[in-house]
């Protein structure tokens, strides 16, 4: 319930929960704050809460990143406790498979399809684990320590954009642009050789300045592991616009804030440690402008990075940012809910940039269990700003992967499976990381394409269709879905069972006679008919989405 | 494939269009004729099924290397201008196959566009630069999508043959939604797992899909449509895609087609673009990207033109001896033009005050050249064109009559070409 960071209850604690009274009100929790706000500005009724069935699937697949299992929600259904909500949010949030989520999706966001690295994955997964504070986590992505095993995969961050694609230069306004926009939720790419040409808040120095703490940065190619050195930054960027020829410069200087000096130091003085030429290990830089950005960034002061995280979390969990597009924060973009952004803002400082506690808080409002289904008496659906009507939201390639694998009733056989220590002629079954290399190919997006909204491919639709480990799961084999289900005498217990496991629900009566009905009209093919009730229920869009 | 349950997105199409000719029809009431003239002329598109192929060059192909030469000038470069197959007319010596099928062209010499860089000029160009309404428009791709539909072909109305990778490009779209964007090929390879597997029976597949639509309607009724029409609309491609396979069978095409569009990225690929155009896509975008030639433009558009000119100049003399350049517009452009200064590393940079592009097909003048750029060619020396004035021409040249067809955001009436901008009476047939 609470997080890691709040126990002990110790006298530090005690100060820091004085100091949350101080912007919270005593008697409010801030998931019934943000309910108020919400209503307030609803503009007509908001929907009752969902279903059960609505809401577990919805909650499983944000915080454990898949659906729930035919058992869980049995069990969640037959449970008349009034907290059994609130309670299984907790033991969400407490289980195992949380941080693995987490790490699936900051990696989606972070990393935006570019690639994946092993120490990357064991940063993100180490830092959830721990529930470790986003301040902390972005100044690790900031400012690389490579002498720390466990976080010096944060430098991915950096070295997969640094990389070289293609016969591209090293792509530093891309770099810049990504800082600005996922950690600041600004876009200042356009910036870069002009002001804004239609943001007036994102002028020409905004670019050039966040440009200044990144464009000595380098990939370091002594270490095996992903890690960055600096090369000495000798003097303030110079730019010009291409509009009116005025020469400029600037220091290191975040957006919207003030730059900082670039200190001079004579030829071969700016190191604290020299390079070591034969090991082409990098020196200690006096002057280190990641090492500032990385102070300077993740700070409580800094209302462009409280605003960004929470907003994103807030899209994650209700599909629509309240400042959308996410990374276009400025005042001619304002939020929908202004004083709601401003109260996660502080509330999420206010208790050590805590992930955890955030995300329980934004799940256990009412806003976040509300119904996706259109009000009674409207035809039109509410405008999405609104959040009277839960959005629906989309899945990623690893959420699909794994809740057709549990649907399937394929997951424990293939998370099982280990690579052949040898090279062997027989053909063998592809592992769960093969697996997943197929489904990100198939259903993720392009590299540098965020993945924010529903957007299905044909490309897809011809693997779910045709693929041959895909097909195989639906093949009658050892407890597999379609082999339970065609064991069973009675059809209708057959649609119950298969609605329960893939879509985790009762099927209505027409979908129930439906299923009887195609399964009789298949006579001896009993197991090809539930093979393809199943496929079809896997591929319909109420399975694709998160509602 | 029998799919009853769903309504194709196309057969909503067929509706609205219908419906926007019946709202058209209405303002057109007084003089007695509204209701039968405009169901006329909707019928009409149908029947003549009006197609579109647009040679996309990324990057900006240079006016003064290609459609309009200025030999022997101070920013004119190595290369000698070439007569052409229309009196009069000169082209630069690197379109010498293009320079013979001149009388099927219109060249254009006075455009002037808003934006000289590629990450805005790209959309801007390809949107037709419509006056800012906070919503955002469809490249021109979605818009004929969108306006003329898919025909009968049952093939996806928007299909792009591009270098790289492939998929649906749904951004196209814009505010018409996701349905409306490209089906894009990527190299021109058809797409992976095409082919049915051989454990599923046809029964089958069928079965499957059908079971799927009705499933995905049965979720939309209580909710927005959207998502589910787009997610029906990617398996409808998907089957279409693959009963229609022998599309991508490249193995047929004869060694003489072959050396005629040329064994190259862009030759490859305009053929496939003929093949899908034959098949009745309703609008085929050819890709070819590498023409920002900042240093070394002059050795760039030698290694760069030829190619261009023979995929170009077959793809016109084939729709040509089809009969096809009735119905289908072709034309060939990129997000701007180059400086006629030459930079320090003998490059030209972008330049969108004065620039060319050439057309063909449906319902345009050929052999015909409009505007010009002064002795230099730095700037336009008369009436100057936007992309605006593009977009209005080429709806006209389709049937379209661009100042009163209106698209329908959510019951907000959008103009569907820049309101201040007009036809180009010159190019239209």
């Amino acid at each position: 319930m609470t997080s890691s960071r709040e126990k002990p209850f110790g006298f530090a604690a005690l100060i820091m929960a004085v100091a949350v009274c101080a912007v919270t009100r005593a008697d409010e929790s801030l998931h019934q704050r943000i309910d108020k706000l919400i209503e307030e500005k609803a503009d007509g009724l908001v929907n009752p809460l969902a279903t059960d069935a609505e809401f577990l699937r919805r909650v499983y697949l944000d915080l454990a990143g898949r659906i729930p299992k035919a058992d869980e929600a049995s069990q969640f259904f037959d449970d008349e406790a009034a907290d059994k909500r609130f309670v299984l949010i907790d033991k969400l949030l407490a289980g195992d498979e949380y941080p693995r989520r987490m790490r699936e999706l900051f990696h989606v966001m972070l990393l935006e399809r570019r690639g994946s690295q092993d120490e990357w994955t064991k940063f993100l997964q180490s830092s959830f684990e721990s529930n470790k504070a986003w301040d902390q986590m972005v100044g690790e992505m900031l400012n690389p320590n490579a002498a720390d095993e466990v976080t010096r995969g944060a430098a991915y961050f950096y070295t997969s954009r640094l990389e070289k694609y293609g016969q591209n230069p090293t792509d530093y306004p891309g770099l810049v642009r990504d800082v600005g926009r996922l950690f600041l939720g600004v876009d200042v790419q356009c910036a870069q050789c002009h002001d804004h040409l239609f943001i007036e808040d994102y002028k020409q120095v905004d670019y050039q300045g966040l440009f200044a703490f990144l464009g000595t940065a380098m990939i370091r190619r002594d270490v095996q592991f992903p890690a960055v050195s600096e090369k000495p930054l000798k003097k303030k960027v110079e730019f010009m616009s291409v509009f009116d020829m005025q020469q400029l410069d600037t220091g290191p200087r975040l957006p919207f804030s003030t730059a900082i000096e670039v200190p001079e130091f004579k030829a071969g003085e700016e190191y604290l440690t020299p390079p070591d030429k034969k090991t082409r290990a990098p020196g200690v830089l006096k002057f280190s402008p990641l090492k500032i950005l990385a102070e300077q960034l993740p700070r409580e002061e800094n209302d462009g990075f409280k605003n960004n995280i929470v907003n994103r979390l807030w899209w994650v969990t209700m599909g629509r940012g309240l400042v959308d597009p996410l990374d276009l924060h400025s005042s001619e973009n304002p939020p929908s809910h202004p004083e709601l952004l401003q109260l996660l803002a502080d509330e999420f400082a206010a208790h050590q940039f805590d992930i955890k506690w955030l995300l329980r808080e934004l799940a256990l409002s009412k806003t976040y269990q509300r119904s996706g289904l259109l009000p009674d008496g409207e035809s039109e659906q509410p405008a999405a700003m609104t959040f009277r009507v839960a959005l629906e939201r989309p899945l990623s390639a690893e959420q699909i992967l794994r809740s057709t694998l549990l649907a399937t009733g394929e997951l424990e056989r293939v998370v099982a499976r280990k690579k052949p220590a040898e090279e062997s002629e027989e053909p063998v079954d592809p592992t769960f990381d093969e697996i997943q290399e197929q489904f990100l190919s198939a259903l993720a997006n392009p590299p540098r394409e965020p993945e924010i909204e529903f957007s299905p491919t044909v490309k897809a639709s011809l693997f779910l269709s045709n693929d041959d480990v895909v097909l195989s799961w639906l093949q009658p084999r050892d407890g597999n879905l379609v082999d339970r289900l065609s064991k069973l005498d009675n059809a209708n217990a057959i649609a119950d069972e298969l609605y329960l496991t893939v879509l985790t629900r009762k099927p209505t009566a027409d979908e129930r006679s439906e299923a009887v009905n195609y399964i009789s009209s298949k006579g001896e093919r009993r197991a090809a008919a539930i093979g393809n009730l199943v496929w079809a229920l896997l591929t319909s869009t109420e399975f694709s989405v998160n509602h | 494939m029998d799919n009853s349950q769903l309504c194709r997105p196309w057969e909503h199409q067929i509706t609205r269009r219908r419906l926007l000719g019946t709202a058209a029809g209405a303002a057109l009431g007084a003089t007695g004729l509204g209701g039968l003239l405009q169901p006329t002329v909707a019928e009409d598109l149908k029947k003549k099924q009006k197609q579109v192929l647009f040679i996309w060059i990324d990057g900006g192909m240079s006016q003064l290397e290609s459609w309009d030469p200025k030999p022997n000038t101070q920013f004119g470069g190595p290369f000698r201008a070439i007569p052409t197959s229309v009196p009069g007319m000169h082209v630069s010596e690197l379109l010498p196959r293009s320079a013979k099928i001149m009388h099927h062209l219109a060249v254009v010499r006075s455009l002037c566009t808003q934006d000289n860089s590629h990450s805005a000029g790209v959309g801007r160009i390809q949107r037709g630069d419509p006056k800012n309404r906070g919503v955002v428009y469809p490249y021109f791709g979605s818009a004929i999508a969108n306006l003329i539909g898919p025909g009968d072909s049952g093939l996806p109305p928007y299909v792009w043959i591009k270098p790289g990778s492939g998929g649906f490009k749904h951004q196209d779209a814009g505010f018409l939604g996701p349905k409306y964007g490209a089906l894009a090929f990527g190299d021109g390879k058809p797409p992976e797992n095409l082919l049915r597997h051989e454990s599923i029976s046809e029964e089958d597949f069928a079965d499957r899909q059908r079971l799927r639509a009705a499933a995905s309607q049965r979720y939309a009724e209580h909710r927005r449509k959207k998502n589910t029409e787009a997610h029906s609309y990617v398996f409808d491609v998907a089957q279409t895609l693959m009963e229609r396979k022998e599309l991508f069978d490249t193995e047929n095409i004869s060694p003489r087609d072959r050396e005629r569009y040329g064994e190259h990225e862009i030759g490859r690929h305009m053929l496939l673009g003929r093949m899908m155009l034959e098949a009745g896509v309703t609008f085929v975008k050819v890709n070819s990207y590498g023409w920002d030639t900042h240093g070394d433009n002059f050795n760039g558009h030698a290694s760069l033109m030829p190619k261009f000119d023979r995929a170009f100049s077959a793809i016109v003399e084939d729709l040509a001896e089809r009969g096809m350049l009735d119905n289908v517009l072709v034309i060939a452009m990129s997000e701007f033009g180059r400086t006629p200064r030459i930079n320090g590393h003998v490059g030209r940079d972008h330049w969108p005050e004065a620039w060319s592009l050439a057309m063909t097909g449906c319902g345009i003048n050929r052999g015909i050249t409009v505007g010009a750029t002064n002795d230099k060619g730095t700037f336009v020396s008369t009436d100057e064109f936007d992309i605006g004035h593009m977009f209005h021409t080429w709806f006209r040249a389709l049937g379209i009559d661009s100042k009163k067809t209106e698209y329908d955001n959510s019951g907000q009436p959008l103009p569907i070409a820049h309101d201040d901008c007009h036809a180009i009476s010159e190019l239209l047939a």
